[in-house]
This record gives structure tokens, C-alpha cells and sequence, in this order.
């Protein structure tokens, strides 16, 4: 379980960092076109596109880091078994909430195959499938959560979150 | 019925600890549901609540202020903030309200200068004879200024919920920002006076100088920001990505404290910290859809209105409800949440929008060292090794210090509005 938990991270980890390294030259490129002549049309674009697959690739992520806020003064403040219980069960509805979201979303993605975006001329579905990854990123991690708590005892807590 | 069902299942989620954002999804999938409204508009909404241009300069600001943090710049600060007020009575508190007002102007981001500062100063403060209860609180207060002295993620989120430019956000907040600073260190010293708390040696001008000089190329960071978006030379997003390239020279080259194979795990990390703002903000802008269409703003605003029409009156009933969220709820996701129903509110008696943002923003900055939910509360505290009753006994002087700062932007308008109109006219 763990291993598979760790590949599942390590690749989101090197999508999350690919796709934000794509961000910052994107951006260069725009500002350094912009300084020594004039920016290439394209790379505003390119800059939105690989900001919505960072967050693709880092939403599962954020949840298992908790960077992915609750508000937990209630369920925490709990007697017994209930923070731990209760931990289960909002793992249960994230998972829930994300699977039932897959099929609207693919059907959003297939509507994505009519456009083309206006600079790069990519298809839209390619960039749409960035939301259905999405859900299916955090349902990834809300799984994990749920069957590390089951089957090995997991307390639920999210792993260290980055404190900024 | 669907609303009383959208604020239920939104109501319950928060409470049991559901994510903010997934409960926001849940409880706005339970209302298109019972409303008979195609699923697929929620992955379109999230779709177009996250392609927004201003938001793209999210992670480039988080990962700016991560690379220095990381480089070496808090002690450079705190030596720095110390030659300028250490000698005053009180001088260690001042200097962690000053550090912070400086760090505020490199991150903007509350939790780090609560972490970063705290983790110095607080030991610090302790073993100069400080109550460790007043030490955790002088720096849990003073951090709430970092989100407001720009550069600020919730400036940026305001931004792209109202329309207003990053630019003129970020100026708005600068002299609240200043103020809040100043007057959380005229209460450090009434306070240091009246329990007689030490201070050090004046260190002299040459010392302010070393320390000026030491500290120069991280504050050098909050100018590049500003000249980037005030010069119109570069976009929000141009300016957050050139100040990271900034960090990472400065903490490779200049300070030489920034490990080279540190920076990918940064990288990553402040993606994940943007990522999980912006699903945030996805789901929020599917919920906020069905509050605009159920007509949620202007039903507020005409509830409000058959009260009273009072300007006065107004922003005084918009700061309690902000304060009284902001005491339960994560900041990021009351903004979202709150700031279109409360802006049609707020335009309607007259409020300038770029005047109601910035003392809603500085509103919900005091949340974070409020009981229950004050993050930067439950920081320091940990720090300091306190129990949380002492510390927030020993933060109240603070909040209501903040308090009166928020007052005096909410009814002073220029406070917030004459530096965006002189220089971004």
C-alpha cells in the first residue's frame, strides 16, 4: 500500500513540478520576447494551460498535505473515536463527491472536442481533461486515505502542510 | 428548498471537517441535483472559476516568498528590525511587529511569518525575560499584517473576484498595512511600560547600517513588486515569476543559504500550497454561480437596506458578520464565498469597491489569531510551548488594537483609496 501511495505521489510530484516549470518559462519567454522584440502570441495561453494542469497534478496532492483547508475545531474537539471517525467519513464524502463528478466531467471534456483554443489551436478537450484528472487526482488520494485508515489503522491526519 | 438544501449540506460539511472546497462541491452538486440542473455545469464552472488571468500570479508570489524564506532572509530581518527599535522599552516586541511588517512586504503570506519569525524571536524573547504567553502573541498579531502589506494572496483572489487590478489591491493595502504595524507597536510599548520589560543597548547608527545592508536584498524583492506592476512594465503573473528568479539568485548567490537541491522540493511545495487554493477557488465559483442566480446578493442587499441605508450603519454591520466568519472560517474560502454578495451590498450605499476590499481583507486577516480558527494563533503558541488560554488572554490588547485599525480604514476611506489614486491614477 505504501508503495503504491508512494509512486502515486512521486509521479504527481514530477506533474506538478513539470507543469509549473512550464509556467515560469512560459513566462519568460513572454517577458524576454516583450524586452528584445515582441512576445510570441502564444505564451499567455500556454501559461493558463499549464497552471490548470499544476493544479491537476497538485490537488490530490493538497489533500493529502492538507493544503486542502478544513475547518476542523468541531470534529477534533470530539471525545473518543469521533475525530477519527469523522476524518473517515469526510475522506468518504471527498471520494463520493469526485467519483460522481467523473462522468459530467468526462462529458464536459468531450465537449472540448468542438473547439480549438485561439493561439496554440490545441483542442479544448485536451485542456477541459484537465478538470477531470483533477477529480480524479483527489479521489485517488481520498481512496488512500480511506483504506489506510481501514485496513492499517491511519489516523487520517493529512501529512505535514506546507505552512505559507 | 434548494437553497435551504445548498446551505445545509454546505453548514454540515464545514462542521464535521470536511475540505472547505469539497464541501462547497457538495453541497452546490446537492442543489443542482434537487434543482433538476445538469451536473455538468459544475466541471464547467470550476473550469472557468480557476482559467482566470489574474489567479495565475498565485503560485509565482507563494513560490517567491518560499525561496526566500528558505535563502536566509529571517534572521537578516530580525537584526535589521532590532538596531531600528530594540532599544526602546519593549524592544524585542517591537522588533518582532517590525520584522513582520518587513517580511510582510517579501511573503504576504500570514502562517510563514508566524512560523519563520516565531521560530527566532519567541525562544528569543523568552530567555530575554519575556512572559512566553506575551511573546506568542506579540508575533501571532503582527504576523496578520503579512496578507496586507502587499504582496498578498487575498489582494490577488479580491482582485479577480472584483475586477480591480492586482496593482491597485496591493497599493490599497500598504498604508493599512503600515498602520496596523505602527499601532501594534505603540501597544507593545504601553504594555512593555506598564510590566517594566527590558530592553537592550542602542546599538548605534553604524550597526543600523550593517544590518541595513545585510537585510537590503530581501527588501529589495517588495520594490521589484511594486516597480513591476506600478511601472506597467510587466503583468502580476510576469512580475511574481521574475521576483521568484530573484529569490533563487539572491539565496544562491548572494546569501548563499538556499540549497541548490532544496529548490525542486520548494518548487513542488508551493505548487501544491497554490493548487490547493485554486480547487478552492474552483468550487467556490460553482457555488458562488448558484448564489447569484438564487439572487443571494441583492436579496442581502435589500434585507440590509430595509434596516437601514446608513452608510455608516452598513459598513459597521459588514465588519461584525466579517469578523464574527472570519473567527470560524478559513480566510481564503470566506472571501471567496462572502465578497460578491457583500460588494453589491457595499456599492449599493456608495462604498468605493476598492475601499470595501481592502477593509474586508484586513477584516478577515484579524480571524487568524481569533479562537477558535486562529491559525497564526495555534502556531505560535506551539512555539512558545504555551497552552492556548494564556496566549489568548495575552493577544486581546492586539486584537482590539486591529480592531481600531479596521475602523479607522472602513470609515476613513483615503487610508486605503489616496495611494492607488495618486499612483495609479
Amino acid at each position: 500500500m505504501k508503495r503504491i501511495e508512494n509512486i502515486i505521489v512521486t509521479i504527481c510530484s514530477i506533474g506538478v513540478g513539470i507543469a509549473f516549470l512550464t509556467l515560469i518559462v512560459a513566462v519568460l519567454i513572454q517577458v524576454l520576447g516583450r524586452t528584445f522584440s515582441s512576445s510570441p502570441v502564444w505564451t499567455e495561453e500556454l501559461t493558463r494551460f499549464a497552471m490548470l494542469f499544476t493544479v491537476t497534478f497538485g490537488a490530490g496532492l493538497s489533500l493529502r498535505s492538507g493544503d486542502l483547508v478544513n475547518v476542523d475545531v468541531v470534529c477534533e474537539s470530539l471525545p473518543g473515536q469521533w475525530p477519527r471517525r469523522l476524518r473517515l467519513f469526510s475522506a468518504i464524502a471527498t471520494f463520493a463527491l469526485c467519483v460522481f463528478l467523473i462522468a459530467p466531467a468526462w462529458k464536459y471534456v468531450s465537449i472540448g472536442a468542438l473547439q480549438t483554443s485561439a493561439a496554440l489551436r490545441l483542442r479544448m478537450d485536451y485542456i477541459h481533461f484537465s478538470v477531470f484528472a483533477l477529480l480524479i487526482g483527489i479521489a485517488l488520494f481520498a481512496l488512500m486515505r480511506i483504506v489506510a485508515m481501514v485496513f492499517y489503522s491511519d489516523d487520517g491526519q493529512p501529512e505535514n502542510r506546507t505552512d505559507i | 428548498m434548494g437553497l435551504f438544501i445548498l446551505v445545509t449540506v454546505f453548514v454540515f460539511g464545514l462542521v464535521v471537517g470536511i475540505p472547505v472546497a469539497i464541501t462547497l462541491g457538495l453541497s452546490s452538486l446537492s442543489y443542482l441535483l434537487y434543482m433538476g440542473i445538469p451536473a455538468v455545469v459544475m466541471p464547467q464552472k470550476m473550469y472557468a472559476g480557476m482559467d482566470v488571468f489574474v489567479l495565475l500570479s498565485i503560485p509565482g508570489f507563494i513560490l517567491a516568498g518560499n525561496l526566500m524564506n528558505q535563502g536566509g532572509i529571517t534572521e537578516r530581518i530580525i537584526r535589521f528590525a532590532n538596531g531600528l527599535v530594540g532599544w526602546i522599552r519593549g524592544g524585542l516586541g517591537l522588533t518582532n511587529v517590525g520584522a513582520s511588517m518587513l517580511f510582510g512586504g517579501i511573503t504576504g503570506t500570514a502562517v510563514a511569518d508566524a512560523a519563520s519569525i516565531g521560530g527566532v524571536m519567541i525562544p528569543g524573547m523568552k530567555k530575554a525575560g519575556y512572559p512566553a504567553d506575551f511573546s506568542a502573541a506579540v508575533t501571532a498579531a503582527s504576523s496578520t499584517v503579512g496578507p496586507i502589506i502587499p504582496p498578498s494572496v487575498p489582494m490577488i483572489i479580491v482582485g479577480a473576484l472584483s475586477g480591480i487590478s492586482v496593482g491597485k489591491m496591493f497599493l490599497a493595502g500598504a498604508i493599512p498595512g503600515i498602520l496596523m504595524g505602527v499601532a501594534m507597536m505603540v501597544t507593545t510599548y504601553l504594555i512593555a511600560r506598564k510590566k517594566n520589560f527590558p530592553k537592550q543597548e542602542w546599538q548605534g547608527v553604524a550597526e543600523i547600517g550593517r544590518s541595513f545592508a545585510g537585510a537590503f536584498w530581501a527588501l529589495a524583492m517588495t520594490g521589484l513588486i511594486l516597480y513591476g506592476l506600478l511601472s506597467g512594465i510587466a503583468t502580476p503573473t510576469e512580475t511574481a515569476i521574475i521576483a521568484s528568479i530573484y529569490a533563487v539568485v539572491i539565496g544562491l548567490f548572494v546569501y548563499r543559504e538556499l540549497p541548490l537541491r532544496k529548490i525542486p522540493k520548494i518548487v513542488v511545495e508551493s505548487a501544491v500550497a497554490a493548487s490547493g487554493i485554486l480547487v478552492l477557488v474552483g468550487f467556490a465559483n460553482v457555488f458562488g454561480w448558484i448564489l447569484v442566480s438564487e439572487r443571494i446578493p441583492q436579496m442581502i442587499a435589500t434585507a440590509v437596506l430595509s434596516f437601514t441605508d446608513n452608510k455608516f450603519v452598513v459598513i459597521l454591520i459588514i465588519n461584525i458578520l466579517l469578523l464574527l466568519v472570519g473567527m470560524f472560517m478559513e480566510t481564503i474560502a470566506a472571501l471567496i464565498i462572502l465578497f460578491v454578495p457583500l460588494l453589491t451590498l457595499a456599492t449599493t450605499v456608495g462604498i468605493d469597491p476598492l475601499h470595501f476590499a481592502t477593509f474586508a481583507v484586513l477584516n478577515l486577516m484579524i480571524g487568524l489569531t481569533t479562537p477558535p480558527l486562529g491559525v497564526c494563533l495555534f502556531v505560535c503558541a506551539g512555539i512558545a510551548r504555551q497552552p492556548l488560554t494564556p496566549v489568548v488572554i495575552a493577544i486581546l490588547p492586539f486584537i482590539a488594537t486591529n480592531i481600531i485599525v479596521l475602523l479607522l480604514v472602513s470609515y476613513v476611506p483615503p487610508i486605503a483609496t489616496w495611494l492607488p489614486s495618486v499612483l495609479l491614477p
